[in-house]
């Protein structure tokens, strides 16, 4: 269980005027599991290597419980990493990628093999050991590459993009058996990704990184409700942005004023307010309701897509479909803004 | 035009080529090793000329020196372009001038490398006066021979400087195809930097070594005209011994000759094939 602090970590390569990340903090608690979230080029992979000890900071330090580790060999960190593409050691058995860990630290062999044994077993493949790793399917070569670095008990884990190469199906399979031995292990765990779902499923807290700097560093739902500006939102799908100002907690639009449940500064700014929150029908009173021109509605199966307009303001809407059987393009259609779902982003 | 067709009829000058200098040169030389010559009036085929060779004292000695000129040039020279492609595939200033500089020798004749080696590595050549001429050694002579010597220092130098970029350019091919992702997770699983080169490095890289390292110790075996420029007489370098034998001026030599030369391939594939076999044991185990 080690606590990882991020300060200030700072990347510049050779011949490039630009940091691909600019001056990161974190603070990851001991056996939390973190997902490094952002597109590619945003700096994750190269954070991740500077954690593992295989790339040098231009500037900033990362330390393991309050003690710095930047003078510490790679193999020396207590960190293992497991890259996006598995990276298994072609010329060798499947057996004896799991055990590579232990016979570098010269474990008796003995040792080596019933502990790679044990590990062939948690990961479910207890039959697969005399295998080469290019007989295996993407999914099995993942489950090898997890054990190969789970045997050597890190401190701290890094896995980048760890789903990114495999199907849908094992996709969920994957993520529950990575969140169920991080759990059992309690092993602090950082990960690598670029999918938004990927990481509010897993992690424990998020931290989006864009243009190598960090956007926001919270839990997964506070990325959805609480986005810190207007690119976070977009990242996680935000769609509907309106200008206007702040005045005694009322947010006033063109179309009229919304009330605002939390205590938020005068001033102009922008709501957010994502498709799924805006409800169809309106309060008795009035309040937090609009009527809205219907532009499109798209069916998806579980839920219907509508374009909706006010005066000028397009507004996306994500409804069940049972509520908008009634409307069709063309119509106007009630939307309510509830309250606890409005939220005003960061100038 | 079936396409089997199609693929023979354009291979067939180059295989042709192939099939009758090669398979036509070896099988008349295999024919006069067994002392079929009729131009000359050996009718009779035999093994005289093979029991002849395998019963002179020379051709052991022979042997012994080509083995230890080829074995010693390849890994010498296998150790030296590993060491290089190491370097050279690291980021630095320079590196592109590093790197022409490093290849640039590929395009020197080996000949052109003996006779340089002679010029500054023999008794009369530059270093020895150049010593003489500082005091380091009372005279030229004094000079440690390198060329013409008993150790055939003065041909694996040649060698070395000539096959530590072939291997270097194959093996550094090799390094930057599989980049240095597996060794980072060698590192990240406790191993050292030592370690990662000798457990996942070293046999990534295995295959392509081995097939430059083969290519260069059959060459260095079977190769006449260094060990003839710079060896020493005797014992001679079996390329030079056969092709003695081949020029002499008595025609019922030649069999002998032929023979040798059927030595040298067959013992050049024997060697090859427990190297290959020794090598991959040894990086896989």
């Amino acid at each position: 269980m080690t606590h990882v602090s991020l300060k200030q970590l700072t990347k510049i390569y050779p011949g490039s005027i630009e940091p691909s990340l600019d001056q990161l903090s974190l603070e990851i608690a001991s056996g939390e599991l973190t997902a490094l979230l952002g597109p590619s080029g945003c700096g994750k992979t190269t954070t991740m290597k500077m954690i593992a000890g295989l790339l040098e900071p231009t500037a900033g330090d990362v330390t393991f419980d309050g003690r710095s580790v930047l003078r510490d060999k790679p193999e020396h960190r207590g960190v293992v990493m497991v890259f996006q593409n598995y990276l298994l050691f072609p010329y060798m058995s499947v057996a004896a990628n799991i055990g590579f860990g232990l016979k570098m630290r010269k474990i008796d062999q003995t040792e080596i093999d019933r502990r790679v044994s044990e590990m062939l077993d948690l990961v479910k493949l207890p039959d697969l050991g005399a295998r080469r790793p290019s007989e295996l399917s993407g999914g099995q070569q993942q489950r090898v590459a997890l054990a190969r670095a789970l045997i050597v008990q890190p401190n701290v884990l890094l896995l980048d993009e760890p789903l990114s190469n495999l199907d849908a199906h094992l996709r969920f399979e994957m993520r529950d058996l990575i969140r169920n031995l991080q759990q059992d292990m309690g092993i602090t765990t950082i990960f690598v990704t670029h999918d938004q779902e990927e990481a509010v499923v897993l992690a424990d807290k998020v931290a989006l990184i864009l243009d190598g700097r960090l956007k926001q560093y919270d839990v997964p739902s506070a990325f959805y409700s609480r986005p810190v500006d207007k690119a976070t939102a977009l990242f996680f799908g935000g769609q509907n942005f309106l200008a206007g100002t702040v005045n005694d907690d009322q947010f006033v639009t063109r179309f009229g004023s919304l009330r605002l449940s939390e205590k938020t500064p005068n001033g102009p700014g922008t709501l957010t307010i994502r498709p799924e929150n805006i409800r169809i029908g309106s309060t008795a009173d009035g309040r937090n309701s609009v009527v809205a021109s219907l532009i499109d509605k798209i069916y998806l199966g579980t839920q219907t897509r509508l374009q909706c307009q006010v005066g000028e303001t397009q507004l996306q809407v994500i409804a069940n479909p049972n509520d908008v059987l009634e409307y069709e393009p063309g119509q106007n259609i009630p939307l309510l803004f509830p309250e606890n779902a409005l939220w005003v982003l960061q100038s | 035009m079936s396409d089997r067709f199609k693929i023979g009829l354009l291979l067939f000058p180059a295989l042709s080529i192939i099939v009758v200098l090669f398979f036509g040169g070896l099988l008349v030389g295999l024919m006069r090793s067994f002392n079929y010559m009729p131009v000359i009036g050996l009718t009779q085929p035999d093994l005289s000329a093979y029991v002849s060779v395998f019963t002179d004292k020379e051709f052991y000695l022979s042997f012994l020196l080509t083995f230890h000129i080829a074995f010693t040039s390849t890994v010498i020279s296998c150790i030296l372009a590993v060491a290089a492609a190491l370097l050279l595939r690291r980021q630095f200033i320079g590196r592109a001038v590093v790197n022409f500089l490093f290849q640039l020798n590929l395009t020197v004749p080996h000949l052109v490398g003996a006779i340089g080696i002679l010029y500054l590595f023999s008794q009369s050549g530059s270093f020895a006066r150049l010593a003489a001429e500082w005091g380091m050694i009372a005279g030229p002579s004094d000079f440690p021979a390198l060329v013409f010597d008993p150790y055939a220092i003065g041909i694996i130098l040649q060698y070395v400087w000539k096959e530590v970029p072939f291997i270097g350019v194959i093996v550094l091919a090799n390094m930057q195809s599989i980049g240095e992702d597996y060794e980072s997770v060698a590192r990240s699983l406790g191993a050292s930097r030592w370690q990662a080169f000798r457990h996942v490095l070293l046999p990534l890289i295995f295959p392509g070594m081995l097939s430059a390292s083969v290519m260069v110790f059959a060459f260095t075996f079977g190769a006449y005209e260094i060990p003839a420029i710079l060896g020493a007489n005797y014992p001679a370098a079996l390329p030079v011994l056969a092709y003695r034998h081949y020029t002499d001026v008595d025609l019922a030599a030649r069999p002998e000759a032929m023979a040798m030369a059927i030595i040298i391939a067959l013992l050049s594939a024997v060697m090859i094939y427990f190297y290959v076999r020794f090598s991959r044991q040894r990086v896989r185990s």
